[in-house]
């Protein structure tokens, strides 16, 4: 039996050396060399080997779109490598389709460059900067949303288009060991260029809502990327319908901000809705957007207005204000901004009064 | 209590703060086999299954979701229940796929106040893994509660 034990541990010893072997081996003597990135046929990095590719792509200033920071948890850092990045990796696979892998999709993450790699980014991501920015302002909105202003600092003006949004670096913390990158729509006035709003609304146990409501104050520093998406207003003439519900508030309210400094005649309604009164926000500056703009209607509906309460705005779901306002939006553009359940039924209201399905643009909070 | 590489791979990664935070283990001391062992044996004393509790809580979140976040009374005897979407994604702590829309739904009993609350990865969790969650963590659902919460007035549902 001893014998057996013995045999046993030695066994193990050996195999835990190995591993540490190549633990070691993989961090501070293998060299990859040097490795050429490149970058939509065109750009070319040259780069030491070894580190993840959205590292390497962030080393170069090329911000790719990521939630948890690059640990492989979001499944939000997508881009296509065409070449030298291996096999999917068992920890992509949950976060691709099919689809995803047959188009050489991966996650920047988890692909590791060990030599030359050809891949294919948005161009847009180009325009994507890191900036260094100051907290001067929190504002209570409703009793779960606020309104954070950050001063950029270093660069300190950027140029976005209404309805992109920014990446916020939430710190480490109490109740967080990890560096992680949350996604909020901008919610400022694209002329301001020294300043970024955004509204959070808090995540019951969110990691980067609840280190901006119980941690973060004014005057603290902020780190932000951006701006990213394409969500923004068309340039037609179409009248517009919004919807949106929370914090879903922000991409609209920068959209308003763009129409009313070009003097912009397009109709547009907004129907903003809230479970009960206390969800409700922004009264006085929408209506100052009603004041400003020739064609903009705001129309808050409430779903359960609280007993006793004096409200004689819509009563009932967001959805159903649109159904009751509109039996024709075949002319029309939808623009939604909320939860996935929200737009999913608003865009099937839009369908169902025969809004075309190309002209609903939404941003969805996934 | 001796664990396999696996088993001790699981913990860190349920107790560590990089998928929710505080963690799906909260303060509790035990190891995540434990945990899913004595709140199973809870369950079973209780006279429910994982199978059935997470059909039903499906089910009930299921009923709630197209009211976006609205309570839901009247057609579920005793209870009300409501769904609100938030924003970002939950991913499973196990080694397989899945990620979940942020989905939060509460359920509450009328008469007696009582109040539970879950998201899809709960459901989930306790359908595929028998996890409860730890105790003190923000999600944590108590067997015997949830039990007596949904199960109290069946007919009703």
């Amino acid at each position: 039996m001893i014998d057996f034990l013995i045999t046993v541990s030695i066994i193990s010893s050996i195999g835990a050396v190995l591993a540490l072997i190549l633990v070691l081996c993989e961090r501070y003597v293998v060299n990859y060399g040097p490795c050429r990135v490149t970058i939509n046929d065109d750009r070319e990095l040259d780069i030491q080997g070894g580190s993840p590719l959205l590292t390497v792509l962030r080393d170069e200033k090329i911000f790719i779109p990521s939630a948890c920071g690059g640990r492989g948890t979001c499944g939000v850092c997508k881009c296509t490598v065409k070449t030298g990045g291996g096999a999917v990796l068992p920890t992509e696979t949950p976060f691709l389709t099919k689809e995803e892998i047959a188009d050489s999709v991966r996650l920047s993450c988890q692909v590791k460059v060990r030599n030359d790699i050809d891949i294919q980014i948005p161009e847009e991501l180009f325009n994507i900067q890191e900036f260094k920015s100051t907290c001067t302002e929190i504002e209570e909105l409703t009793y779960d949303m606020r309104r954070f202003r950050f001063e950029l600092v270093d660069p300190p003006a950027i140029q976005f288009v209404a309805g992109q949004f920014m990446q916020l670096l939430c710190p480490k913390y109490k109740g967080s060991g990890e560096e992680v990158y949350r996604a909020y729509s901008i919610a400022s006035d694209p002329t301001q260029r020294n300043l970024i709003d955004l509204i959070i609304r808090l995540v019951p146990n969110g990691i980067c809502t609840t280190w901006c409501f119980d941690i973060l104050k004014e005057g603290d520093p902020v780190m932000l990327n951006g701006p990213y998406g394409d969500f923004r207003m068309s340039e037609t003439d179409a009248p517009m319908v919004f919807v949106a519900g929370g914090s879903g508030m922000a991409p609209f309210v920068s959209i308003l901000s763009e129409m009313r400094n070009t003097a912009s005649k397009r109709s547009v309604k907004y129907f903003f809705g809230g479970n009960t009164l206390k969800d409700l926000c922004m009264a006085n500056e929408m209506k100052a957007f009603e004041e400003q703009l020739e064609n903009f209607e705001f129309i808050p509906v409430v779903a359960s207005p609280e007993e006793g309460s004096e409200w004689v705005g819509q009563v009932g779901l967001v959805t159903e204000a649109v159904q009751q306002t509109y039996s024709d939006l075949s002319k029309h553009e939808g623009y939604l901004c909320g939860s996935p359940g929200m737009i999913d039924a608003a865009a099937a209201v839009f369908i169902g009064l025969g809004m075309p399905e190309d002209k609903i643009y939404y941003d969805k909070f996934s | 209590m001796k664990q396999s590489p696996r088993d001790k791979k699981l913990e860190e990664v349920l107790r560590s703060t990089q998928l929710v935070a505080g963690g799906f283990m909260g303060s509790d001391p035990r190891h995540p086999i434990e945990v899913i062992e004595q709140d199973i044996i809870a369950l079973e004393e209780a006279g429910m299954t994982t199978t059935r509790l997470s059909q039903r809580m499906k089910e009930l979140t299921e009923i709630a979701t197209p009211r976006l976040g609205n309570w839901i009374e009247g057609a579920l005897g005793k209870l009300r229940v409501k769904s609100e979407d938030f924003k970002g994604a939950l991913v499973c702590p196990w080694p397989h796929p899945g990620t979940f829309d942020k989905r939060i739904t509460t359920v509450e009993h009328l008469e007696t106040g009582q109040q539970v609350t879950w998201t899809d990865l709960n459901i989930h969790m306790i359908a595929e893994h028998g996890f409860f969650e730890g105790k003190g963590a923000f999600f944590r659902i108590e067997p015997a509660e949830i039990v007596s919460i949904l199960f109290e007035d069946e007919a009703g549902i």
